[in-house]
């Protein structure tokens, strides 16, 4: 038996113990990589690695057409991302009101988006592919093949699409726990009073899920900034000419491929702004919003 | 009530869209080549397992997948180990300094790994871990354990704190409580965060092609996107390796659905 003022001793240091290995793992590979990489940003590559060189690769970056298409292309998506979250919303509605075959529904819209976006990826490089279904589809409609991937004007779009594809199953989980949370009481008497759905809608449902809403609104946008990689990597490798390029791809290609990690980092660093006030303009917005209804 | 079967038709088409892929994927594995370039659309005619079996065999894709599976094993591991401790703490006890630790984990839940990967990969290097199986591993728990702490947490704090008093007075330490009351007590969370988890670790693929460059190194996900080169004119030997790799997954699915649904739910309403 240690004596007692020991053992006290050691039962206040034990929360710290017990919080200690993950501090140190987050901190040692994810808060320290943060602060390396803003730093990297500043110092040069190749023949000058290690010496300071100010905004030099802000400058080249901004000077890059590939980079400066990468952030068009982020401008694209942000543009785009009321669709990828009105879909699940929507759909989500129709289950929540038990159209015939919820069950169903649920359970086959969320499978896709427990498969990797590589596998997701190849699949639909089959299906896009010239002589391919997709096309085949448009073919019996009378319209001709569209160069679904090869396209300049198209490429992009094909590639969210299959992301939001593989990905709306888990804002459509989001959105059915945010209904969960509903009054249904609330429901019922807007039944009763004989609303139809578009009032419903504006009246019950989106002033009642304001805050999963919001939730989706900044998880649909991280995933859109982030979790585009393994498409590109498997469908366009940031092609044709460079039109599906993402600023998480340039990255890519700046440092395993053209070995530039400073160049790199100053695109991580920009990413990283980028998200930081996307993310906080949203929020705003969405609070404004929030407020008038 | 007329209006819910109308939206029924739209909805059972958009399903449709969902599940085609995977059957077109699946009927283009069992072909042969020679079927494909006919025919890629009717169906498969004597379903053919063989193609399955090249996938396995001549790309490595058993080698791929023995890699995966040690890697999210052990992460796995890892991360409910460590991620349920810190949530026990940061979740039901209030010590100097929990509230600002709670908040830094959800700061990092938002740092992208895009913005570390180039530092990650020098620290890596430095450490010795480039290119091996201990450095993927931790990679990854470095990379989801704040989800992990985060889930844990708010399911610890449900917990009604009388629970882990009584088990003080009974003379347990802190540790004693962790092990004896707060692990079997969190068991349906872990369950949750332990698919998730295993489905985020096993469908990477932008750490696994960062920290592991060698050939021999791959992970399942990469060896698919190292499919396409090698079987660009033998498509339904590429379909058979992307539906090998699909499967696991798919099984999990089936078998998890309301565990990884219920890990997502509670991932979101308790924000």
């Amino acid at each position: 038996m240690p004596p007692a003022g020991r053992r006290l001793r050691a039962e206040r240091l034990a929360p710290y113990a017990l919080v200690a290995p993950a501090v140190l793992v987050v901190v040692a590979l994810r808060l320290y990589p943060l602060a390396l990489g803003v730093n990297f940003s500043f110092t040069g590559d190749g023949e000058r690695d290690g010496t300071a060189v100010g905004l030099d690769n802000y400058a080249t970056l901004f000077d890059d057409p590939l980079f400066l298409g990468a952030l068009r292309n982020v401008g694209l998506l942000v543009l785009l991302l009321p669709v990828a979250v009105a879909i699940p919303g929507l759909l989500a509605t129709f289950i929540y009101l038990r159209v015939p075959g919820h069950r169903l529904f649920r359970g086959v819209y969320f499978f896709p988006a427990v498969l990797s976006p590589v596998i997701a990826g190849a699949i639909f490089n089959l299906l896009l592919a010239f002589d391919g279904p997709a096309n085949a589809l448009l073919g019996t409609v009378g319209l001709g093949p569209v160069d679904w991937l090869g396209d300049p004007d198209v490429a992009l779009f094909a590639v969210v699409g299959v992301h939001v594809w593989a990905t709306f199953g888990m804002a459509l989980v989001v959105f059915l726990a945010g209904f969960a949370t509903l009054d249904p009481s609330l429901l019922d008497a807007a039944r009763i009073d004989g609303a139809a759905l578009p009032r419903l809608l504006r009246h019950v449902i989106v002033p009642g899920l304001t805050r999963t809403i919001q939730f989706v609104f900044v998880t649909t946008m991280i995933g859109l900034l982030t979790s585009m990689f393994g498409l590109l990597y498997v469908m366009t490798g940031g092609g044709p000419g460079g039109a599906t390029y993402l600023p998480e791809y340039y990255i890519w290609i700046q440092q395993g491929q053209l070995d530039r990690p400073a160049l790199a980092s100053a695109a991580s660093t920009v990413l990283f702004l980028v998200m930081v006030v996307v993310g906080l303009l949203q929020i705003s917005l969405l609070r404004r919003s929030g407020r008038v209804d | 009530m007329r209006a819910r079967w109308l939206a029924s038709i739209p909805m059972a088409a958009l399903a449709l869209v969902t599940i085609y892929p995977l059957v077109f994927t699946t009927n283009v594995a069992l072909k042969t080549r020679r079927e494909y370039v006919l025919d890629r659309f009717s169906p498969a005619g004597s379903p053919r397992p063989d193609n399955l079996a090249t996938a396995w065999t001549s790309v490595g894709m058993g080698g791929y997948f023995a890699t995966s599976l040690i890697v999210v094993t052990c992460a796995v591991a890892l991360l409910l180990w460590l991620g349920s401790m810190a949530g026990f703490a940061l979740g039901s006890l209030r010590f100097r300094g929990s509230r600002a630790l709670y908040l830094g984990c959800l700061a990092a839940l938002f740092i992208p790994f895009q913005v570390i990967m180039v530092p990650l990969a020098r620290t890596m290097t430095t450490l010795g871990l480039i290119d091996t199986r201990p450095g993927l591993v931790l990679a990854y728990v470095a990379q989801f354990l704040p989800f992990t702490i985060f889930l844990m947490a708010s399911y610890y704090a449900h917990v009604p704190p009388e629970i882990v008093d009584a088990a003080r007075i009974d003379g347990n330490t802190l540790f004693g409580v962790y092990r004896r009351i707060m692990l079997p007590i969190g068991t349906p969370a872990l369950i949750s965060a332990g698919i998730l988890d295993a489905l985020f670790c096993w469908n990477d693929v932008l750490i696994a092609l960062l920290l592991m460059p060698s050939a021999e190194n791959r992970t399942l996900m990469v060896g698919v996107t190292s499919l396409r080169g090698q079987y660009s004119d033998d498509i339904p030997t590429f379909a058979a390796g992307v539906l090998i790799a699909a499967v696991p997954v798919l099984i999990v699915y089936l078998f998890f659905q309301r565990h990884i649904a219920e890990g997502v739910a509670a991932g979101s309403t308790k924000g």
